[in-house]
């Protein structure tokens, strides 16, 4: 009954007055109240400049109280101005039609599953046709991003936009190696940003999440994005990618702690691909995805990552979970792996073959739960230590069009390996305790 | 029933515009009549009009729907006599409505005995009565008003082989205010349909009257000064006459002509009526709201004059360009529907015939401050005719019954000035007055439920305006209130039906009751008030403290 109930009565008092909506844009606050104000400035011009006549409402999903709010000066911001007579008009352009504003707050703490729910409840009570979601703390956010998100909804009927970024090449490490391709390999999707804080949606969509049960799920109230994207990938909605220009420094998540960021991503992977196991487990190739705009750019700029302590925390850490390797890897992956670690750095490469094997035995004893998943994800940072030393070595000169076809290979990797995952993954195997 | 002395009995009016010609014809030759129009005096007295807003009816080669006059003192033959238009005037006074008559001061026809004599030769005594020039580089950058027809303001006169003045069609030139003998002229021409007792004149075009080099030649001082010496001479020797402003222009400039009650005493507002069009089809009051606060008080003398639709094109001209565009998408989709800069279509069509948002439209029309005009024929729902060019489409016979044309004339169909609707939506046959008297449901019986309401509380024409401001903005509300007078309008602008909750804590202990059914409603407390209301639905509810 609690589930049937989560919104609140102010928020569907708020909702009455809205009424149906064409476009929606919703945006938590939870991470950067401060910065919500510029945000939703940049919406209502985004939907003066180019949406003049449709029906429109913003969502900011906001704190209680300054306990759950998680913005760093501390500035607590729990709703937008609801002055809605007075929107911020620019010269020579006024919508035709008034932009609704309405505030959410979080019953419980605050996190972007939450937020992502009752986005998608408000969107399904408002008929939105078109949906985008943005974030506050994004520096860079325009009201040609949010346009470009919400426009192929809109006006060329797609299901779910994906955004593109220019990258530095070494930005987005874990996405390059792991993330994408996985999930390029596995479920078929092209979609290469899939934990972006960006996105677009239909109401259609919007109305399939919802009604999914996966909203008690950790994984899903920690990073729901993946899961979205996915879930649109694989139930045939109809998906492309925008691109959206430079990508603004990560600003919210686990920052620098390589377990925690491995838990809120890889760990939602692994959970996709249990809870979408039946779109994925005897299903066939990858399918692109179309895109609008360049596919990805990639810049050059110095970098100053530590390679030597990199790949000394791979080798101590190898060597420290060695017991716990040998529970989650196949034995020969396992082999493989500790005969690496003994190569001197200079000659140390991870190759792809290896490293794809070492994944998909990752997510399949994930799947089996052989350890507690938790120390399963856990067990795999100092690995992917050692797959981007590799890669920052065997990239240091690269050009980007070297490193696209060099990703594009380890993709290839992923799908050619893709069996093994599906036999492991549908092996009995014996739980150890 | 006599008139009442009321000096400011404007501001209490409902108006009904019509042409004569368009209303009933009672000799049988096509054409309406003012003998005709007195036999029908009946008719919109029973509707609830207090004042008649008669076109022009003055001989004229009719090249501009008579707006290019050729005798100021006369009425056009096909329209009846001199006499007729006495006894029509005599008729409407004896039944509590005044009359409100065009006076074109701007320009004449160049049919006009004046012009004729002005162009006949430089030395002409009237020769100054125009504006003339050896060139047509005078006054540059003066904006052209009918694009559409004209490429200049200047046109070449073969006669006297100079250029005259003219802000409109090229066949009306400007008349020269520079010259006193031009004021003292149509001074008497006013005076002379006042002694005859008309109540009020429509100045047409008046922004226009003067021009001075380096100008726009409009809204000028001179122009003004004009203005105000009509207005001190009627003040003088006809008080209460009211004089209307014809200036398609913003509110804040329009303005202006009120002066501090000593110009006009009532202008239309021109920018409020695609808003409501807007307002309706968006299902949101932002373009109301926004045009009534950009309003500019006004002195107390005076009012503005509201209307849906008239008997030309739904103006365009006060909207964005981006309101344009979604005027002419969703109002005019079909080209044949606009023109200049607007939209050739009456009220029913453009609802398609929703009686839902007529009602909603009249409801707005006759709630919101102002004097409202109702165009002739919109009471029953009219349609039009696109086809027929120019603006005539809006301006076809009145729909008396079911008989032949329509009741309007007995003359054979091809006579007729312009045949009368007959398509199976909005022909004779299905919308007449005859029939809508018969069943009470009707249109036109809701018409007159409405304006009986309008016309029995002052509040509506003298009232002040105050926004409500609900958080539904699919709802409109406001507040009217006069003297003791106070009236709650909400209004659904959607066509679906939506909740609303009123912030009413400045009225805590009052009891709402319904102004149509006078059915009392729950007493506003402590809380938001809660109505819901159907598509298009609105409420008027007088505030009393019980």
């Amino acid at each position: 009954m609690a589930d049937d109930t989560f919104l609140s009565d102010d928020l569907l008092r708020q909702l009455m007055s809205v009424g149906e909506v064409d476009l929606l844009v919703g945006i938590s606050s939870q991470f950067a109240p401060s910065t919500i104000g510029h945000a939703v400035q940049t919406i209502e011009q985004a939907f003066q400049q180019y949406f003049v006549r449709q029906r429109v409402v913003i969502v900011n999903m906001g704190c209680d109280d300054q306990e759950h709010s998680q913005d760093g000066d501390g500035v607590v911001a729990t709703s937008i101005d609801n002055s809605q007579e007075k929107n911020v008009r620019l010269p020579g352009i006024v919508s035709l039609r008034t932009i609704h504003q309405v505030s959410a707050k979080f019953s419980s703490p605050p996190s972007p599953g939450i937020a992502l729910r009752t986005i998608l409840a408000v969107a399904d009570l408002l008929r939105a046709r078109a949906v985008a979601v943005v974030s506050p703390a994004t520096s860079n956010l325009t009201p040609d991003s949010i346009a470009n998100l919400l426009r192929p909804i809109y006006q060329e009927k797609f299901d779910f936009v994906a955004p593109l970024f220019i990258r530095h090449k070494y930005q987005g490490l874990l996405v390059r190696n792991l993330l994408y391709p996985m999930s390029r390999a596995v479920f078929g999707c092209g979609i290469r940003e899939l934990y972006s804080d960006e996105r677009g949606f239909s109401g259609r969509l919007a109305g399939y999440c919802l009604n999914q049960e996966v909203w008690q799920e950790e994984a899903i109230r920690l990073r729901p994005e993946a899961w979205m994207a996915i879930s649109a990938f694989s139930s045939d909605f109809r998906c492309c990618q925008v691109f959206l220009g430079e990508k603004s420094p990560a600003t919210r998540g686990p920052g620098t702690d390589i377990v925690e960021v491995l838990r809120q991503t890889v760990g939602t992977l692994f959970w996709c691909l249990e809870n979408r196991e039946s779109s994925w487990l005897d299903g066939g190739k990858s399918q692109p995805v179309p895109t609008f705009g360049p596919s990805q750019e990639l810049t050059s700029e110095p970098t100053d990552l530590d390679r030597h302590r990199i790949f000394e925390m791979f080798r101590s850490g190898v060597t420290e979970l060695e017991p716990i390797l040998s529970s989650i890897l196949d034995p020969e992956t396992h082999s493989e792996i500790k005969s690496i670690v003994s190569i001197e750095e200079a000659k140390f490469r991870f190759k792809s073959e290896l490293w794809v094997r070492t994944l998909y035995d990752f997510a399949a004893s994930y799947h089996h739960a052989v350890i507690n998943r938790n120390h399963v994800i856990q067990a795999l940072a100092p690995l992917y230590r050692g797959m981007t030393h590799s890669f920052l070595a065997e990239h240091a000169n690269s050009s980007p069009a070297e490193m696209e076809a060099a990703n594009e290979m380890l993709c290839a990797e992923f799908e050619l390996q893709k069996p093994y995952l599906t036999e492991r993954w549908k092996a009995r195997v014996e739980v150890k305790s | 029933m006599t008139l009442q002395r009321d000096n400011l009995w404007y501001k209490d009016a409902v108006i009904y515009q019509l042409h004569v010609r368009t209303f009933c014809d009672s000799n049988a030759d096509g054409i309406g009549d003012f003998a005709g129009l007195t036999q029908r005096l009946g008719y919109l007295q029973e509707l609830g009009i207090t004042a008649i807003w008669l076109l022009p009816f003055y001989p004229s080669p009719l090249r501009d729907d008579g707006y290019d006059i050729s005798d100021y003192t006369s009425v056009h033959s096909s329209y009846g006599s001199l006499e007729d238009f006495k006894a029509f005037l005599t008729a409407a006074h004896i039944r509590g409505m005044r009359v409100i008559i065009e006076m074109v001061l701007n320009h004449t026809s160049d049919q006009h005995p004046w012009f004729k004599e002005a162009r006949s030769s430089r030395e002409n005594p009237k020769r100054d009565w125009y504006v003339w020039s050896e060139t047509d580089n005078r006054y540059p950058g003066v904006p052209i008003v009918f694009v559409d027809a004209e490429t200049s303001n200047w046109a070449w006169d073969p006669i006297s082989k100079s250029y005259y003045w003219h802000r409109f069609f090229s066949h009306q030139p400007d008349l020269n205010y520079d010259n006193p003998a031009v004021f003292g002229t149509v001074w008497g021409v006013m005076k002379f349909w006042l002694d005859l007792g008309v109540d009020g004149f429509r100045l047409d075009a008046v922004p226009y009257l003067v021009e001075r080099e380096g100008t726009l030649c409009e809204n000028l001082p001179e122009t003004h000064a004009i203005v105000r010496e009509i207005r001190k001479r009627l003040d003088l020797a006809y008080p209460g006459t009211l004089l209307l402003a014809e200036a398609n222009q913003w509110p804040a400039d329009v303005r202006a002509y009120f002066g501090d009650g000593d110009e006009f005493q009532a202008a239309f507002h021109f920018p409020l009526m695609p808003r409501i069009f807007m307002a309706v089809k968006l299902e949101d009051r932002k373009p109301i709201i926004e045009i009534l606060e950009q309003t500019p008080e006004i002195p107390e003398s005076c009012q503005w004059f509201i209307f849906l639709r008239n008997h030309d094109e739904l103006t365009l001209e006060m909207v964005t360009d981006i309101e344009r565009d979604y005027m002419y998408d969703e109002y005019a989709m079909d080209k044949s529907m606009r023109i200049n800069r607007g939209i050739r279509r009456r009220l029913a069509p453009m609802m398609n015939n929703d009686r839902r948002r007529i009602e909603l439209l009249n409801g707005l029309l006759m709630s919101m401050p102002g004097t409202p005009i109702v165009y002739y024929g919109d009471e029953i729902g009219m349609g039009d005719n696109v086809y027929l060019g120019d603006r005539n489409g809006v301006r076809t016979p009145m729909q008396w019954n079911s008989a032949l044309n329509a009741g309007f004339s007995m003359a054979d169909p091809e006579r007729l000035y312009a045949p009368v609707i007959s398509n199976a939506v909005y022909g004779y046959q299905a919308v007449n007055v005859d029939s809508q008297e018969r069943f009470e449901h009707s249109l036109l019986c809701w018409m007159k439920s409405l304006i009986q309401v309008r016309n029995a509380f002052r509040v509506f024409s003298r009232g002040a305006l105050q926004f409500l401001n609900p958080s539904n903005h699919r709802v409109l509300a406001y507040i009217r209130q006069f003297g003791g007078e106070t009236v709650l309008v909400v209004n659904n602008l959607s066509s679906s039906a939506q909740a609303v909750e009123l912030d009413v804590q400045a009225y805590k202990g009052y009891v709402p009751i319904e102004m149509f059914g006078r059915n009392l409603f729950p007493r506003f407390g402590n809380v938001p008030y809660l109505l819901t209301l159907g598509p298009y639905q609105f409420y008027w509810f007088q505030l009393r403290r019980i």
